[in-house]
Parts: C-alpha cells; structure tokens; sequence
C-alpha cells in the first residue's frame, strides 16, 4: 500500500480558515477569548439579566462553584468575546474590527442536527457611525465570496439580548432560504457594560455556526462525525 | 404563539390576507413562521414570538395590531362590553401585601353562572391554537388570555374562606395544585390565599380546593399582573411552565388587568345566562405611566443606513398606536402601555426599520481602519498545523466534555459529559487505538493525529497541543515513538523554537502534550509581526463531497498472484477489480491495491488487498470467501497462478 504522503486539517478548521480569509480582506482580525467563562461576560454584560426569558434561549452548562466564588459557565456563544475585547480598549478607545472563531457548547440532548460542542464564527465592528447597511453589505461581499457570487442574503427581524436592531440572516442556498446567522447593532447596554460610551460608540455583530456551515456545504450527515476524531471523516477533506 | 387565522380575522373589517400571504409578511417583519397548519375551515398559524415583543405579542390582539400595521389595514375600533352590574353581589375584600410582587389586583365575584361544556364556536378557537376546552369558565378566562394577553383565573367562590390575602409563602406551606400534585412552598414564593391558606400560586398555578367544577354555582374572577423575576423563579423551581407564567414573565402591563376582567365577565355572562356579577375590587396603588422616547430622525437614518423621512417615521409609529409629536428633527415617541419593548432610541430604529423593511436596504462596505493585532495563540495554532499537515497528521477536534475533571458540570444531561478535559491526551490516545482499527480501511500504515485545543486543569484553561502516533504496521526500525520523536525534531526544526520531549507511551502508540502557551510565547518572540496572509490558507475544493462511511466492520483479504511479465500492474487490478465488483457489488469499498510486487522465473508476483464492508449489516467471512472464489476463478481463467 502507498502510505499517504500529507495529512488532514480538520474541515471545521478548513471552513474557518476560509470565513477568516475573507474577513481578513474587509480588514477584521482574528480575536480569541475563554471558553470557560463568567456568568458576566456570557450573559449579564450582553443584556441578558439574571432570571430573563432570554436565558431559555440557550441551554446552559453552569459550572459547579464554592459558595461565594463568582457563577461561570462554559460559554454559550462566542459573543462574550465582544464584551472582553471593547474591555481591552476601553482605556484607549478606537475603531475596530474583529472575527472571533470559536468552540462553544450548549446542554442539550444531542442528535444528527445538535453536539454539545461547536464552532462559532462571530464578527464586530465598532466605529462612531455604524449601520445596518454595513453589516448587510459585509455579510453579502462574504457569503458571495464564500458560497458563490450568486448568493442571496436576506434580514429579517429577530431578537437576541445583545443587538438592537435584531436580525436572523437567511441565504439563498440550492433553492431555498435558510437561516445562517444572527446579527444587529450592539446594544447600548452591551457598549456601556464593556466600559465605552454608547452615546460616541456604535457596532455591529453577527454571529453564524461554522458546523453547520460545514455540513451545508459538504454534505456531512451526523455533526457528531465531526467530534469523534473518526479518519474516516476527516481524511476526505 | 399559535394563532388562529379566523380569530385574527375579527379584528378587521377588510379581509385579512390569507394564511400563507400572512405568514410570510409576519415572517419578514416581526416572527418567525415556524408552522402552518389547517384545522377544520380555519388555519393556525405557529409565530416565533420572542422575548423582546412577549410582553405584546403572546395574543391576537397584539399579532393582530403587527398584521394592521404591515399589512396596512385598519383595526376595528374596540367595543367595550356594557355590563349590568348587580348591586347585591358583595364586593370581593383583598389585601396585597407586597405591591413589586403583586403591582394589580382585581377581582370580582360572578353569582348563579352554570358550568357546562363550552359552545362550538368557542372550543373550536381553542383547540385551533392547540388548547384543550374544559369547561365554560375555564375556556372564557383561557380565550380572554389568548386574545389579549392577560392571564386570568377564577375560584370557586363557595370554597372561598373571608378575604383573598396575596402573600408571600409561610415557613412549610404547601398547596395540592389542579393536577394533584402536593408542592412545598417556598418563603419566596408569592400565593393567593384565603383564611384556611393557599388557593393558588401567584400567576403559575391554582390549587384544587377552590376549583371551578361544574358544581360551581359562584365564583370570583382574577385578572392581577405579578412580578416577572418572582414568578419565574417560582414556575421554574416548581416545573410549573405553563401559557400564565410565560405571560407573567415576559413582563406585561398592569394596565391590561381591567379590559381582560370586564372583557371575560361579559363572556362568562354571555355563556352563563342569569349569571349575575358584582362590581370590581381593584387593589393598583401606583397605575401604570406612560413613557416618552426621543430621537432624531437622522440618528435613525445613520442607524439603519437608508434615509427615514419624518413623516414616514411618524407613520409607521402611529400605526403601531404611539403618539408622535415632532419637533424639528426630533421624533418624541410615546408607545401604547403595552410596548415595553421601546424603551431607547435604538428601539425606536428597530421599529421603523423593520416595519419599513429590511428588503430595500442597499448593503454597503465598511470604511477601512487600521487593522488589530491578530490573535497570537491562533496565528501560532494554525502555523502549527501547517508544519504538521505535511507530515501526515490529521487534525482532530475531541470532545471537551468528559466523565471527571477539575472543573464538574452543575447540571450534567449525560454522565460522560459530565466534566471539562483537564489534558488533551487521554481521549486522543483513544482515537489513535480507533483508527488504527481501521488502518487497512483508511490507507495508512500509521495513524498520526494532532490536536490543539482548550484543557482545564484545576489551575485553570489554558491552550494545549497533543500530537500522537500509532505505528500499525510492523516495520524494521519504525516504531510510534520513533516516528513521534521525528515529527517533534521537524516541528522544532520547522518552528525554530523548542517543542516538548515528554513523549508517553502505551498500548496506543506514543504521543506528547505539550503547553501551547509556551510555544506561543517562543514563537511570537521569532515572528513579532503576524497576520492572516502569512499563514498561506489555501481553500477546500467547493465541490467537494463527504461520503458517509458504514458503521460495520469491514473484511480484508488480499489476493496474490504470478502473471506472464508481459502484464503489467494495471491490467491485473483492473482485471480483479472488474471481477470483484462483479461478485460483490458496491460492497467492495477499497482496493484492490497493490501491497507487493516482484519478479522471478520471467514471471511476476503481485499482491493486492482488497476490502469488503456493507452499510446494512456486518458479512460474514462466507459471503466474503464466496466473492473471493469469483474473483480467482476469473483470473484463472485469464491463465494467472493464483499463489
């Protein structure tokens, strides 16, 4: 037998290098953050209150703690990213714009569709004006370069804690809408709990699956394929 | 929300647009279409209310002021109900003793109602949006909940011992609730009670003493507004989660307690004739206000990245039932009780954007900035990777969670999932000895697996990178260690920094972790300047399938034999391949692959290894034997030695 000469990056690896490709082009960089997180910069900084139906839209893996030690959780979503890195300019504010690839995990009853770990891809930009014709404009130029340039996108309104406009982001995809992303304008509280002043500072976020992402595109039947380390996946890509 | 197109239906005088054209227009602009469904003449309709309009929206009225305000057909001005009041009927006396928990209450007694089965009209509403009809009162108070949005309850007034008292739980009190079910209460919990005890819990569930039953000849109606936080905490202690305390804690206006209670006595009146009722207790010492909200038309136009005119501003907001004032640029906004959703002048944009539409807006790009640092653990992460690659290994991503580890999950839904990974090794040396099962499968005569990623020990995350070997087939001088011991030299070779030498090993091979964070460190010091294009990504091929792999084993066996030396190696495989496909049909899954090959007497050796595996069940050696009879009876036949 002929031994294989190269080896396999993982596909997940694969499609983020590629969102980051063409991120990098609009001129995002790459930020990272913890996974295990504080109950603080995963819900409460986001304008998710403690005890608010919103928190039913994500179930949560709490971390056990001591009496007295702060609540963390594994994080839900990457968009706590948001919140540690408007911190870490805070004391220096200026425009930026990032994507934050990452593993979050959710406490739910697995199946072909759901893994309790996954991949997000989130973005942000901050500046002193920002629109939603920008985020529709830089979501377009990347699902057009990612997907093919007659690629449709589409708003609909929608609602998550930490944007104000909301949208869900559906694509045109083999025919069909299909609903790929999550995004909006920072809310105001989200800006202010960071420590910048929303009355100067405006973003946009949006935040999309890279797993599924992986299995749109590729086929894949069982997202739990992709975390079994199982060659048999990972060496046709 | 489920809703009935038939009911949204009476709320217009022009005809609403079907249930699919609905649907969709409700889709673009305010929920989600999650489902369509025809029941008897009349559609439901499945919204995806979420908690941001909640406080509005879980009722028809309010789904129904959205479809007017897309739509753009007026409502039908509201009909208050005139109710003859019976002056004999005692009032009901009540006595809250915490207006946060409890800002309204009102109640009012209903005499001589008869209880009995709910009219057509009336249970077919219901069971349209899935609820299930029980008796006259009970489906008036639930009709009442789904039209307006005001959770609602009724006693059995008979049952009832002196005054309706709203406190909080005493220290081991409990109550039998409707289902039967005994809860211990706890001192944060908020209940109706009377001078016996509990009579229900405060807007999540009433209790099976003061029940309406069709012997229930008088009863007292409740329509109150309790706190959000007080009756989520208690619905979700209690797994009481029902349509009053989604309602209650989505946060709805206390102004709603008085339309919902002279909206359901008339019905219960209606439904129940000779019923009498007596006038309203109405405990709401601090009534709700309304709110103002200003913003400039031209902050709106920069947020939504389209010019917003005044007037159609003011359009779309008095159509949702605000009063507008303008002042110059200025809009000042004051939204119907109900809308606690405008509260900032980005709520205010939100409205106007998605009312006007999100379908005419034109994208544009963002203005260039000078670009942030890219992050250095995920720059060094991928240049590892790309050192690796190369050199055979494949890339795994293995569950964080696992059975034990430093940091435990609270709550977990499996026992394997029920901690963080403290060391990337453990379950990467697993996944070496489960590929190596498939080595022959797979084409490799050793696994190579690296993985960098997030371990939890119990000082805390950090990044790790575990690289591992698994030498399968037996080689003179090659062995997982010395392969790993390779890599690792070529790693650092290729890095120009240190690696790690800590190489374990075991029954599955030989594999190293390392911290990652160090090689961070070492490697940002060599390359201070990084960035996304040094890293040289090359795409994934767009056209690229996954083909799904079977679940069953699979059977090797290899097939030797000398040819004239005339025949050359491709001739043979194809020869074999055509007969064994021939034989098994699409469960030849790999090969024949030339594994050997020499030359003696003017003849030639070859050895070809060949694979069989079903999608549908595990073969037998049998089957696999008599497909293999086939396939050396073929070459046979073309005059080959089978060895």
């Amino acid at each position: 037998m002929k031994e294989e000469a190269k080896g396999h990056l993982h596909p997940i690896t694969s499609v983020i290098r590629e969102m980051v490709s063409v991120f990098d082009t609009m001129g995002f960089s790459v930020a990272q953050g913890p996974e295990l997180e504080t109950e603080f910069h995963n819900f409460d900084a986001l304008n998710v209150p403690p005890d608010h139906p919103a928190r039913d839209m994500q179930d949560t893996f709490w971390i056990k703690t001591k009496p007295g030690e702060a609540k963390k959780v594994l994080r839900t979503h990457t968009s706590s990213v948001q919140v540690r890195f408007m911190e870490s300019v805070a004391k220096d504010p200026k425009a930026f714009k990032i994507v934050v690839p990452g593993k979050v995990y959710r406490n739910e009853a697995t199946d072909a569709t759901h893994e309790a770990q996954f991949h997000q891809f989130e973005g942000l930009y901050v500046n002193k004006s920002v629109s939603m014709a920008e985020l529709k404009g830089t979501l377009e130029k990347f699902f057009k370069d990612f997907l093919g340039t007659d690629t449709k996108i589409r708003f609909r309104s929608s609602y998550f804690g930490f944007v104000e406009p909301g949208v869900e982001v559906d694509i045109w995809y083999k025919n069909r809408w299909l609903e790929v992303c999550g995004a909006g304008l920072v809310h105001p509280h989200v800006i202010k709990s960071a420590g910048l002043d929303p009355k100067t500072w405006k973003g946009f976020a949006f935040g999309m699956g890279v797993d599924r992402l992986v299995l749109m595109r590729y086929g894949v039947d069982d997202v739990r394929h992709l975390y079994s380390g199982d060659l048999r996946l990972i060496n046709q890509f | 929300m489920k809703v009935s197109h038939a009911w949204l239906q009476t709320y217009f005088k022009d005809i609403l647009p079907t249930p699919e054209k609905l649907g969709e227009l409700l889709n673009a602009h305010a929920f989600e279409l999650e489902g369509l469904e025809k029941v008897g003449s009349d559609t439901m309709l499945d919204l995806k209310v979420l908690p941001d309009r909640s406080h509005y929206a879980l009722c028809h009225k309010g789904i129904a002021r959205e479809a007017s305000v897309i739509a753009k057909l007026p409502l039908k001005a509201p009909i208050k109900a005139e109710i003859e009041l019976d002056k004999a009927i005692s009032q009901v006396a009540v006595i809250v003793k915490d207006a946060k928990l409890c800002p309204r209450y009102m109640a009012r007694r209903v005499s001589n109602v008869f209880v009995t089965q709910s009219p057509a009209w009336l249970s077919e509403r219901l069971t349209t949006i899935g609820a299930r009809s029980i008796n006259t009162v009970v489906d008036a108070t639930n009709y009442v909940m789904f039209d307006v949005g005001q959770p609602l309850h009724a006693f059995d007034a008979d049952k009832v011992e002196g005054d309706i008292v709203v406190r909080l739980a005493n220290p081991g009190e409990k109550i039998v609730v409707l289902d039967g079910r005994e809860i211990e209460l706890k001192e944060t919990d908020l209940l109706i009670t009377d001078s016996v005890g509990p009579l229900a819990i405060a807007g999540v569930k009433g209790g099976k003493r003061a029940e309406v039953t069709n012997a229930t000849k008088n009863i007292i109606i409740e329509s109150a507004n309790f706190n959000p936080t007080s009756v989520r905490k208690t619905s979700t202690r209690v797994n009481l989660r029902n349509d009053s305390s989604k309602r209650f804690e989505n946060e709805i206006t206390s102004a709603l307690c008085a339309d919902a209670m002279n909206q359901v006595t008339a019905l219960i009146l209606e439904l129940s004739k000779g019923a009498k009722a007596g006038s309203v207790t109405d405990i709401y010492p601090n009534p709700a206000k309304q709110w103002t909200v200003n913003v400039s038309v031209s902050y709106v136009s920069s947020m939504v990245g389209m010019p917003v005119s005044l007037a159609e501003a003011k359009d779309i907001l008095e159509r949702q039932g605000c009063e507008v004032s303008v002042s110059g640029d200025v809009i000042s906004v004051t939204p119907p009780l109900d809308r606690l959703d405008m509260i900032i002048p980005e709520d205010i944009g939100d409205e106007i954007a998605r009312i006007k539409g999100y379908g005419e807006l034109v994208g544009v790009q963002t203005p260039a900035i000078s670009p942030a640092a890219i992050d250095k653990t995920y720059y060094c992460a991928e240049r590892v990777k790309n050192v690796l690659i190369p050199l055979g290994f494949s890339e795994v991503l293995l569950y964080a969670l696992v059975p034990k580890g430093a940091f435990e999950v609270a709550y977990p839904l499996a026992s394997d999932k029920s901690a963080l990974r403290e060391k990337l090794s453990a379950k990467l040396s697993q996944s070496l000895v489960e590929n190596g099962r498939n080595a022959d499968l797979l084409g490799l005569e050793t696994i190579r697996l690296c993985e960098i990623g997030k371990v939890f020990p119990k000082t805390g995350e950090k990044t790790s990178l575990c690289i591992g070997v698994l030498q399968v087939k037996k080689k003179k001088g090659v062995t997982s260690e010395s392969v790993l011991k390779e890599t690792v030299s070529a790693l650092e070779a290729a890095l120009g920094i240190k690696v790690s030498d800590k190489i374990e090993i075991g029954a599955f091979g030989a594999v190293i972790e390392t911290d990652f964070e160090m090689i961070v460190k070492a490697l940002s010091e060599k390359t201070p300047t990084q960035n996304v294009a040094d890293l040289k990504f090359v795409p994934l091929s767009h056209d690229k399938k996954y083909v799904p792999f079977s679940h069953y084993p699979f059977i090797t066996r290899d097939i030797a034999l000398f040819v004239p030396a005339t025949v050359l190696e491709g001739e043979v495989a194809a020869a074999l391949r055509a007969a064994a496909s021939k034989a098994a049909g699409t469960l030849l899954v790999k090969g024949p692959d030339l594994f050997d090959a020499f030359s003696k007497d003017g003849k030639t050796s070859f050895a070809f290894r060949m694979i069989f595996q079903s999608f549908e069940k595990t073969l037998s050696d049998d089957e696999v034997n008599a497909f293999m009879q086939l396939v050396y009876s073929d070459a046979k036949g073309r005059g080959w030695e089978v060895r």
